[in-house]
C-alpha cells in the first residue's frame, strides 16, 4: 500500500482531542542561569537568594553521580565535572549550571516557592532530578537516568522590539 | 497517467470544515477541485515520480557541501554574505530539516522533468496529506472507486515519523510561525504543528509578525520566552533582508528549515544540478542568465527565489510569449522549456513530496495557463490499475 494506513488529527478541526499539549504552562516556574539573572526576572531577590541556596544544597544530595570523570564527561561534557568525596569513596557530579524558582503567587506577592538544581546534557538540554529520585547515598550505576528533562528556557528576556520579520511577503502569504 | 471526471462527495465542504480546512475556496474561485481526479497506474508511480525523487533528492544533497563552501557559488546564488559562515555551519552540523516538494511535468510518458526544488516553504500539504486522502476513502467507501485502489501518499505517516526523528534535537520552545493574514500559510503550520503533536511534541505557534528581539539580540514569544526552535514557513531569503535577519547567525534559536536550505530552494540549483549531472534523464538543461538577452524560443526564465509561479518568461517552442507579473526582480536562470500533461487546456503540474529524505507522495496542481500560480487547483489523484474498473470516468 502506497498510502498511509490512517490519518488523524489532533489539533486542527471542530474536535480536538486535546489542546493541552500546545497550551502553555501554568505553573510559574523559570529555569535561571544566575542569581542576577532570577533576580532581573522576578524583581524579588529574597527569593531569589533562597531558592539559590536550597538549590546548591539540593545539588549535593541529588544530582547524579558517576564512579569516574570520564563517565561524567561523556554524560555532561568537557569542563562540566567536579569531583566529591564522601567517606573514603570519591565520586564525580556535574555541576549546577542553573536552577529552577518555582513561585506561588498571590496577589502579585510571593506566597511561597519551591526550587530545584539544574544541570546540562552533553548537547546543552537541560535536566533535572526526576521526582524522587533519591537523595545522596552511594555511586548507583545508571543514576543518571533519574534525571528529567527541563521545558523551561532559561531566563526569559525582555523583547525590546518586534515587527522586524514579515514586512516582505506582507499580506499575500509568503509560502509556495 | 489519465484525468478522470469524478462525482463530488455531497457533504465535501462540510468535511472540509471538520478538520479545519478554511482554504478550500481563494477569492471565490474554488481551489480544492474533485470534480476530477488523476489516475496513475502503480508502475508509474514507482517508476516514473517515487524513484526519480528519491534520485534527485540525493543529487541535491550532495551538491549542497560543495556550494556552501565556495564563495563563487554562494554568490552566484545571491545570498547575502552575511550568512553565508552561518549556512555552511548548519550544513556541517547537521541541523535537521524536514520537508520539501519538487515539481515535475510528466504525462505519464518518458521521464518525468524535474521543474524546481520547493524545500524552503512548500504548500499544499494538508491537502496533499490529510484531505487528498480521505476523499480516497470516501470515494472508497460510496463504492465509486474500487477498493483496491490507492494513493502515493504516505506523507502524514512519514511527517509524523520525521518529527520524532529529530525532536530530541530541538530546544525548546519550539513554536510554528507563518504570515499572520494568510489563511493558507495558516492551515499549513497548524498541520504541522498537528503532525508534530502527534509525534509527542510541545509546541505552539506565533504569527511571523509578532517575533521580539532582546537587547542582546535573540528572539521571543509575545511572553518574553526566548524562541529555542523556530519553523517559518517563510522564505529564507526574506528573513536575511529583513530588519531582524542581521541577527539570525547569533541569536541563538534553531530554525527549521535549515539555514543550509537556502541553496536547495534557490532556482540556482537547477544549473548546477545540470552542470554536474549534465545529461540526466529527469534534468532540464538549465544555466544561469544575466536576462539580457533575449529568450529564444523553447526557453523559460526565471529569477532565482520567484514563488508561486511569479515573474516566469516563457518562450514557447512554437514562438508563443507568455509571462507572469510579480515582485521578483534579477538574477535569474534559464531552463529549457517542456510541457505540462495538458488535458482539455488545463495544465497539471505533479507536486512530488520528500519528507525527511523519504519521497513519500504527491499532490497535483491544475492551472489554465502553462505557468502554475498559487490560484492553481488541487485535484486528487488515485493509483488504478489500467483497467481501473472506474464506474463513471
Amino acid at each position: 500500500m502506497k498510502r498511509s494506513r490512517t490519518v488523524a488529527l489532533l489539533v486542527m478541526g471542530t474536535a480536538p482531542l486535546f489542546l493541552a499539549a500546545c497550551s502553555k504552562e501554568s505553573e510559574v516556574e523559570g529555569l535561571y542561569t544566575s542569581l542576577e539573572s532570577c533576580v532581573a526576572q522576578t524583581n524579588d531577590s529574597y527569593t531569589c537568594g533562597e531558592a539559590f541556596k536550597n538549590a546548591k544544597q539540593e545539588a549535593e544530595a541529588t544530582a547524579p553521580r558517576y564512579a569516574s570523570r570520564e563517565e561524567c564527561v561523556a554524560a555532561h561534557g568537557e569542563g562540566q565535572c567536579e569531583a566529591r568525596q564522601a567517606g573514603s569513596q570519591s565520586y564525580f557530579m556535574p555541576l549546577m549550571t542553573g536552577f529552577l524558582l518555582g513561585q506561588m503567587l498571590r496577589g502579585g506577592q510571593t506566597a511561597g516557592f519551591t526550587s530545584s538544581p539544574a544541570f546540562k546534557d552533553r548537547n546543552g538540554n537541560w535536566q533535572r532530578p526526576a521526582p524522587g529520585a533519591g537523595a545522596g547515598g552511594v555511586y548507583r550505576p545508571g543514576a543518571a537516568t533519574a534525571m528529567a528533562p527541563v521545558a523551561q528556557q532559561p531566563d526569559r528576556a525582555p523583547t525590546a522590539s518586534r515587527g522586524g520579520f514579515g514586512d516582505r511577503s506582507g499580506d499575500r502569504g509568503a509560502a509556495t | 497517467m489519465r484525468r478522470l471526471a469524478m462525482p463530488e462527495r455531497v457533504n465535501w465542504r462540510a468535511r472540509a470544515a471538520d478538520s479545519g480546512f478554511v482554504f478550500h475556496t481563494i477569492d471565490g474561485e474554488p481551489y480544492w477541485d474533485e470534480s476530477a481526479c488523476y489516475a496513475f497506474t502503480m508502475r508509474e508511480i514507482e517508476e516514473g515520480l517515487e524513484a526519480p525523487t528519491e534520485e534527485l533528492h540525493g543529487m541535491a544533497l550532495d551538491l549542497v557541501g560543495d556550494i556552501v563552501a565556495s564563495e563563487a557559488r554562494m554568490r552566484e546564488l545571491d545570498i547575502p554574505e552575511p550568512f553565508w559562515d552561518w549556512i555552511a555551519r548548519s550544513w556541517k552540523n547537521g541541523d535537521p530539516h524536514l520537508y520539501g516538494r519538487m515539481d515535475f511535468a510528466w504525462d505519464g510518458h518518458g521521464p518525468a522533468k524535474l521543474l524546481e526544488l520547493n524545500y524552503d516553504t512548500p504548500t499544499s500539504l494538508f491537502e496533499s496529506a490529510f484531505f487528498q486522502w480521505q476523499w480516497l476513502d470516501d470515494q472508497q467507501s460510496s463504492g465509486r472507486l474500487p477498493a483496491a485502489a490507492d494513493q502515493y501518499n504516505s506523507i502524514y505517516e512519514s511527517l509524523v515519523e520525521a518529527f520524532g526523528a529529530i525532536a530530541r534535537r530541538l530546544p525548546r520552545p519550539f513554536l510554528f510561525a507563518a504570515v499572520r493574514n494568510s489563511a493558507e500559510d495558516q492551515g499549513t503550520i497548524d498541520y504541522l504543528r498537528d503532525c508534530a503533536v502527534q509525534a509527542g511534541i510541545e509546541c505552539g505557534s506565533i504569527a511571523i509578525e509578532d517575533i521580539g528581539l532582546t537587547a542582546d539580540h535573540r528572539y521571543t514569544d509575545l511572553d518574553d520566552n526566548v524562541i529555542g526552535t523556530l519553523f517559518k514557513l517563510y522564505p529564507l531569503e526574506d528573513l536575511f533582508r529583513e530588519p531582524f535577519g542581521a541577527h539570525l547567525p547569533n541569536a541563538g534559536t534553531l530554525l527549521i528549515e535549515p539555514p543550509w536550505k537556502a541553496v536547495l530552494s534557490n532556482k540556482g540549483i537547477l544549473p548546477l544540478l545540470w552542470d554536474r549531472h549534465r545529461g540526466h534523464p529527469n534534468l532540464l538543461p538549465a544555466f544561469f542568465d544575466d536576462g539580457r538577452d533575449a529568450l529564444p524560443p523553447g526557453w523559460v526564465r526565471k529569477p532565482l527565489h520567484s514563488r508561486e509561479g511569479a515573474n516566469i518568461q516563457m518562450h514557447l517552442p512554437h514562438g508563443e510569449h507568455l509571462a507572469s507579473t510579480g515582485p521578483y526582480g534579477g538574477p535569474f536562470v534559464r531552463q529549457q522549456f517542456h510541457a505540462l500533461a495538458a488535458h482539455d487546456g488545463r495544465h497539471a503540474l505533479l507536486g512530488s513530496w520528500v519528507v525527511g529524505d523519504r519521497a513519500c507522495g504527491l499532490g497535483v496542481r491544475e492551472d489554465a495557463s502553462a505557468i502554475t500560480r498559487d490560484g492553481a487547483r488541487f485535484v486528487p489523484h488515485v493509483i488504478l490499475e489500467e483497467d481501473g474498473g472506474v464506474l463513471e470516468a
